[in-house]
Formats: C-alpha cells, sequence, structure tokens
C-alpha cells in the first residue's frame, strides 16, 4: 500500500471514528430527552435518586463552591474597581464587574467545577457499570438504566449547575454592591439601575441557555463517553479521559458561542 | 449478574420492588429487610458487594431475583458463584428456607456434577 493511501486511509478512519462518537452522543441525548419529557419516567425509585444526585453534585460542595466563588469574585471585583478608579472610569466599574463576573466567569467556573468534580466521577462511574454488566443486570430486572441511571444524573447536574451559578452571581453581586458602595443601604436605587442596564431580558434569557448547555453538557458527555468505553478494564480510564476532553472542548465552545451571540 | 457497585445489599433488594411497584423506599426496604432476616443475613444489608463473602454475595443475588416474584428461577452453574462452598448443600438449605416464596426453581449444572444433589444418608 502506498504511503499516501495509507495516509487517506488513516485520515477517513479517524474522521469515522470522530463522526460515530458525536453521533453516539447526539443519539444518547436525544432518548435522554424524549425520556425527560415523559410522565411515565417518574417513580419513587427515579425521584429519590435524583435528590441524591443533587445532594452528591451540588449540596455537599456548596459552601467550599460558594466561599471560593465569593474570594475569587472579591479579588477580581477589588482589581477591576482599583484599576478603574485609577482611569477615571469608576462609575463604569460595578457595570464591568458584573458583566465579566456574573454573565462570562461564574458560569464558566461552575461548569468546570462541576464537570471536574461531578462529570469525571459520572463518567467513571457508567464506564465501570458499562464493562462489570451492571447496566445488562438492571435490564434484566425489568429496570431501565436510561430511567433509573441516567435521566437522574442529567436532572441533578444540570440542577446542580444552574444553582451553583446563581448563588455565586448573588454572592458576586453582594460583594460588587460593598466593594463599590460600602456597607450601607442608601445606593440601592443606583445599584437597582445598573443591574437593569446589564440584565435585559434577551442577557438574561441568554445566560439561562447558556447555564442550561452547561449542565446539560457536563452530564451527558461524560455519560455518553462512559457507555461508549469497550467491556475491558483497562479502557475505563482512556474512556474517562476522552469524555473529559470532549466535555472540556464543548465547555469552551458553549462560551465562545455565547460571547459571540451576545458582544458581535 | 452484577449487583449494583455503590448500593448496599438492602439497597440492591429494595430496587426492585422501588423501581417496579413505585414504592417508597420505606416500604421497599421494610420487604428486603423481611427476606434478608428470613435467611439469616441481616447482618450484610448495610454492605457493598466488594465486602461480602461469595455466600453473601448469592444470597443478595437471589433475593434480588425472589423480591419480583417471578414464576420460575434458574439458578445456572451455581459453584461459579460459591467458590469454597459445599454448594449442594448451601443450596439446599437456602432453599428451604426460602420454599415459601419460590414458585419454582431450576438448577441447570454440569451432568457430571449430579451426584453432588443427591439426597444425602441421614446420620443418626
Amino acid at each position: 500500500m502506498g504511503i499516501t493511501t495509507r495516509v487517506i486511509t488513516r485520515i477517513g478512519d479517524a474522521t469515522l471514528r470522530w463522526m460515530g462518537r458525536w453521533t453516539h452522543l447526539t443519539g444518547f441525548t436525544a432518548r435522554l430527552f424524549a425520556i425527560l419529557v415523559s410522565a411515565e419516567s417518574y417513580n419513587n425509585a427515579t425521584r429519590s435518586v435524583v435528590q441524591k444526585q443533587i445532594y452528591f453534585t451540588a449540596w455537599q460542595i456548596l459552601p467550599s463552591f460558594t466561599l471560593f466563588a465569593a474570594l475569587l469574585s472579591l479579588v477580581i471585583i477589588q482589581i477591576s474597581v482599583t484599576t478603574a478608579q485609577s482611569f477615571g472610569l469608576g462609575s463604569y466599574a460595578l457595570e464591568t464587574v458584573i458583566r465579566v463576573l456574573v454573565l462570562e466567569l461564574l458560569p464558566l467556573l461552575t461548569a468546570l467545577f462541576v464537570a471536574l468534580r461531578s462529570g469525571a466521577a459520572i463518567n467513571t462511574e457508567v464506564a465501570l457499570m458499562n464493562i462489570n454488566n451492571e447496566l445488562r443486570a438492571l435490564e434484566a430486572l425489568g429496570i431501565d438504566p436510561m430511567r433509573f441511571e441516567f435521566l437522574p444524573r442529567l436532572i441533578g447536574g444540570t440542577l446542580s449547575v444552574l444553582i451553583l451559578t446563581a448563588l455565586a452571581s448573588l454572592a458576586a453581586l453582594m460583594l460588587g454592591y460593598l466593594s463599590v458602595y460600602g456597607l450601607q443601604t442608601s445606593s440601592l436605587g443606583e445599584f437597582r439601575l445598573v443591574m437593569a442596564k446589564v440584565f435585559t431580558l434577551p442577557i438574561l434569557l441568554g445566560l439561562w441557555a447558556k447555564c442550561l448547555a452547561f449542565g446539560v453538557a457536563v452530564t451527558v458527555i461524560p455519560m455518553s463517553a462512559g457507555l461508549s468505553a469497550s467491556q475491558k478494564l483497562f479502557f475505563a480510564p482512556i474512556a474517562v479521559l476522552q469524555g473529559m476532553v470532549r466535555l472540556f472542548f464543548v465547555l469552551m465552545l458553549i462560551e465562545v458561542t455565547a460571547l459571540t451571540l451576545t458582544y458581535i | 449478574m452484577p449487583l449494583r457497585a455503590n448500593l448496599s445489599v438492602l439497597e440492591n433488594i429494595a430496587l426492585v420492588p422501588q423501581y417496579r411497584e413505585n414504592l417508597d423506599f420505606d416500604r421497599a426496604a421494610e420487604r428486603a429487610w423481611q427476606l434478608l432476616l428470613e435467611t439469616g443475613q441481616g447482618e450484610c444489608a448495610h454492605r457493598r458487594d466488594p465486602d461480602l463473602t461469595s455466600e453473601q454475595r448469592f444470597v443478595a443475588l437471589l433475593l434480588r431475583t425472589l423480591i419480583a416474584e417471578p414464576p420460575i428461577i434458574v439458578i445456572e452453574r451455581p459453584a461459579l458463584l460459591l467458590p469454597d462452598t459445599c454448594h449442594p448443600r448451601f443450596l439446599e438449605r437456602l432453599l428451604d428456607t426460602l420454599a415459601p416464596r419460590i414458585n419454582e426453581c431450576w438448577i441447570l449444572d454440569y451432568t457430571w456434577n449430579a451426584p453432588l444433589y443427591a439426597p444425602q444418608p441421614s446420620t443418626t
């Protein structure tokens, strides 16, 4: 076989594998959404797993994540406010900080945090369940893994991203107010005006759509990658690695798309 | 078929009625607990798969099947799940204990293992 044929074969093979992975991901997401909107999917078992998932993904990390987000926000707010004031642009500081932190940085940071903590765990768990035939065992007992294993993770993970983003943003807004106006309430009117200027309806809808997309991505991509693992134990770390890299690129793609739609 | 590794024995057994009959966890766990007590395996209720002995794992798998009240239970080559155990005697005792709850039970094994299942002469 000539070198040209070998190169073309390799490129073709890689393209087909790449397309196969994304087709699997798209099909899996579509099936999951079909189950999500079906009322039959919800019973006592799925509800209790959803509760557990929210507890592990959101509640357990709530204090540490909120503290971390608050500290980071405080540092960024202080840097931005001080720099803006030194250039005589103090009146724009708060608006700039809210735009950077609440609209861009905190949602992405939350998604990355949940991806690292829960996405990696979900990826490993699903890969091991797949390798150990636990999913087939559930099916044999008349338990649909899509409803029992995957749907709760999707709901729990997505809600966690939304809740953590909302709380981190709330903390950042409070710190922003305190940094710019100090501990008093007489500037609340001015603060409300800045908020109304930043949070217009299209911006708010875009922010929630982005957070929702982050939430879906941090759960669906790891689950799909775990399911794609070949049934050999040594493929589990490879499935996790592939899933996490894919997740990182998708998160970045969502962020870049949101930025493009908002500012260009 | 394996147990769910991230659930305890009690949760693995309770999962079946919880999902199929829409029972809340407390009621499903009560049924699972009753079965575990009948087989004398209450102590392993809160253990997970890796912490179980092969006998406890076998009981958990059997009870997980039994709680769904299937018309027939098929146990295929039990020695695979019960290494280092005199499995015919173990199975006999276990199935006798659960007899009122079992509709029909088949044990499939190699023909050359048939003598192992023969009734034991009584010792007096």
